[in-house]
């Protein structure tokens, strides 16, 4: 229950920010831009053909889902990818403020364990940028729905795979503000786990890159662990191309990113109970 | 156990389960390539078939086979020499390229390339030894190209000379002791010796020179061609200057910092199964010859990867076995093509594909 507690009091103070009253703001105003100025000629055009023809893909027309893949792989890609971003910027101070002076030495005074403080810290996070990811992903899909009529998964898939790849980045921005409390450290480690997560979808193609031997070796064993962001991502765009979605491979880069992220959420802790307050 | 070790201990866990979780969902590695062996050094086969084929005593001339340094002290050239090699009308500065014909023939290479040819004209090799008395695939042992001239070795008894008299307007011409001499004005010189070696030239003094170096009235072409850089199925040797006139105007600044760099090109290929190439690059500077060598690294670490960018799976197979050994005198870049991969090149030539369906 204290866990909960901890979260509740994170989305209490983060709605009570302005930056994050900001942040909703500015998604709102977005997707009202998408709702009153996006002008899909091609699906006007593809939407009267099928009134007037009686068949979507006679002649030259396609139908409107295939017409419409590449808006939504371009939403897909730009909600997975900005939503990464944006968690990092605008999530890089919760923990340093947790562990803030006075503030720090107020909660352990508490009933609350430590590791409770830091994993309702987590979820809390995690459970605003989730929110966040639901609002823009679903929202944007909505408001394809109402321009089109079709209704895509991708947009809103891309926009929760994209909060749930953050779980694993914002583990590591905890680690490091638990190291040293600093928001802009937290956000720069947040970064570079970022870029790393990345890049270890590739790892395959970038060990040839490496010696054999030592190198190579060395290079294999530290990504091993590490999630697959761009994986991850893929299977949105695959749903935005009409592809079929690897149910497995899903699976699995999902559970290896949240056990990645609980690695280094007990890292973590192990750090914070040596912590002298 | 303290309470901070217990989650130590869970994150290591947990970071294990990840690894293992993640891994059973990647792709396979590729298989480790198979290493291609390259032809850095003469090896004990070669040497066997250099002493098989020094076949020529060769008599002692004025300046022939005593290098210009000579004196008392200098090695004496082998009483028994490879006629072919003596053979090579070099002037300095010339490239010199050897193609090992029936060695390559019977490669896997050459096998592929035969069973091509014959598929597109079955009769096309009959047809060549029909007009000219020569089995391309039997009769030609080695071919050797020097500058503009071209020395072929093998076995020419039943050539028809005959005919570049009769239909092809030349006059034939005796020279030296087993030497003929067919030439028209305009049409190129061929010179033969003892049915064993044709000189093609458009230049009638190579053609001369050649067989004079046979038969001891000209200096044997030593440092040209050395024996010990004979080996592989194809090698030769390029002067830098050679190496300079490669390049176009446009890249004569190029040609010129090339030529400087590495002043004498070695060249190697093994193609009985592989192909694998071995070209090394000596010179005075060693400054120079290691930009050189880290200038071509970097090329071929960026090739690679714009190839794989482009998904260019056959130069990313010939890149990925490619590297530059930066050592002793000079550089060698080394290349291979695995048999597979030219197997693959073959696959679309007429007569090697797989037949098609019969009609419904």
């Amino acid at each position: 229950m204290s866990v909960l507690a901890v979260a509740a009091d994170l989305l209490r103070e983060a709605f009570s920010r302005k930056w994050t009253l900001a942040i909703l703001a500015a998604t709102t105003g977005l997707l009202l831009l998408a709702a009153f100025g996006l002008e899909l000629q091609v699906v006007d055009g593809a939407l009267a053909a099928s009134r007037f023809l009686g068949h979507a893909d006679r002649g030259g027309i396609r139908p409107v889902d295939v017409a419409l893949r590449p808006l939504f792989e371009g939403a897909s890609s730009l909600l997975y990818g900005a939503g990464l971003i944006f968690g990092v910027l605008a999530c890089a101070d919760f923990a340093p403020a947790l562990l803030a002076p006075g503030r720090i030495e107020h909660l352990l005074s508490l009933p609350v364990r430590r590791w409770e403080l830091l994993l309702g810290t987590y979820l809390g996070v995690l459970a605003l940028v989730l929110f966040g990811a639901a609002y823009g992903g679903v929202g944007l899909s909505l408001v394809i729905l109402g321009k089109t009529g079709l209704f895509g998964w991708a947009p809103a898939a891309a926009a929760l795979l994209s909060a749930v790849a953050f779980s694993a980045v914002y583990a590591v921005m905890i680690l490091a503000a638990v190291a040293v409390r600093s928001a802009a450290f937290s956000a720069a480690a947040g970064g570079a786990a970022l870029v790393a997560f990345l890049l270890a979808g590739y790892r395959a193609e970038l060990a040839p890159a490496f010696a054999p031997g030592l190198g190579r070796g060395l290079f294999l064993a530290l990504t091993a662990p590490l999630p697959r962001l761009s994986g991850l991502g893929s299977h949105a765009f695959a749903l935005a191309r009409g592809e079929g979605v690897q149910g497995a491979v899903l699976l699995a880069q999902l559970g290896g990113t949240f056990l990645f992220g609980a690695a280094v959420l007990a890292g973590a802790v192990a750090l914070f109970e040596r912590k002298d307050f | 156990m303290r309470r901070r070790h217990l989650w130590l201990a869970a994150a290591a866990f947990l970071l294990l389960l990840s690894a293992g979780l993640l891994s059973l969902v990647e792709p396979s590695p590729a298989p480790p390539r198979r290493q291609v062996e390259f032809p850095a050094a003469h090896r004990e086969a070669d040497r066997q078939r250099q002493a098989a084929r020094r076949t020529l005593e060769r008599p002692a001339g004025p300046a022939a086979s005593r290098p210009p340094s000579g004196g008392d002290a200098a090695p004496a050239a082998p009483a028994r020499r490879d006629p072919f090699l003596l053979a090579l009308p070099v002037r300095p500065g010339e490239p010199v390229v050897v193609i090992e014909a029936n060695a390559l023939r019977h490669s896997r290479l050459g096998q592929l390339f035969v069973a091509c040819t014959t598929a597109g004209d079955p009769r096309a090799f009959e047809k060549a030894r029909r007009e000219t008395g020569i089995d391309p695939l039997k009769d030609i042992d080695r071919v050797g190209v020097v500058g503009s001239s071209m020395v072929v070795s093998g076995f020419f008894d039943r050539a028809r000379w005959d005919r570049l008299v009769a239909e092809g307007g030349r006059e034939e011409a005796p020279y030296g002791e087993a030497g003929r001499i067919f030439s028209a004005p305009g049409q190129g010189t061929i010179a033969v010796w003892r049915d064993q070696l044709v000189v093609i030239s458009p230049d009638a003094a190579a053609a001369r020179q050649s067989l004079d170096q046979l038969e001891g009235r000209a200096p044997a072409p030593e440092g040209a061609l050395p024996e010990e850089a004979a080996y592989g199925e194809v090698y030769g040797v390029i002067p830098g200057a050679a190496v300079q006139r490669l390049f176009s105007a446009a890249d004569r600044e190029l040609g010129a910092r090339l030529a400087a760099a590495a002043s004498r090109v070695e060249l190697h290929v093994d193609a009985m199964e592989d192909v694998a190439a071995v070209v090394r690059m000596e010179g005075e500077d060693r400054a120079a010859l290691g930009d050189l060598a880290r200038t071509l690294g970097g090329a071929l670490a960026a090739g690679r990867l714009q190839a794989k960018a482009r998904g260019d799976a056959p130069l990313v197979e010939l890149l990925d076995a490619a590297r530059v050994v930066d050592g002793g005198q000079g550089l060698s870049l080394e290349l291979a093509l695995p048999a597979s991969t030219v197997e693959r090149w073959f696959e679309g030539c007429a007569g090697l594909r797989p037949p098609p369906p019969p009609a419904p």
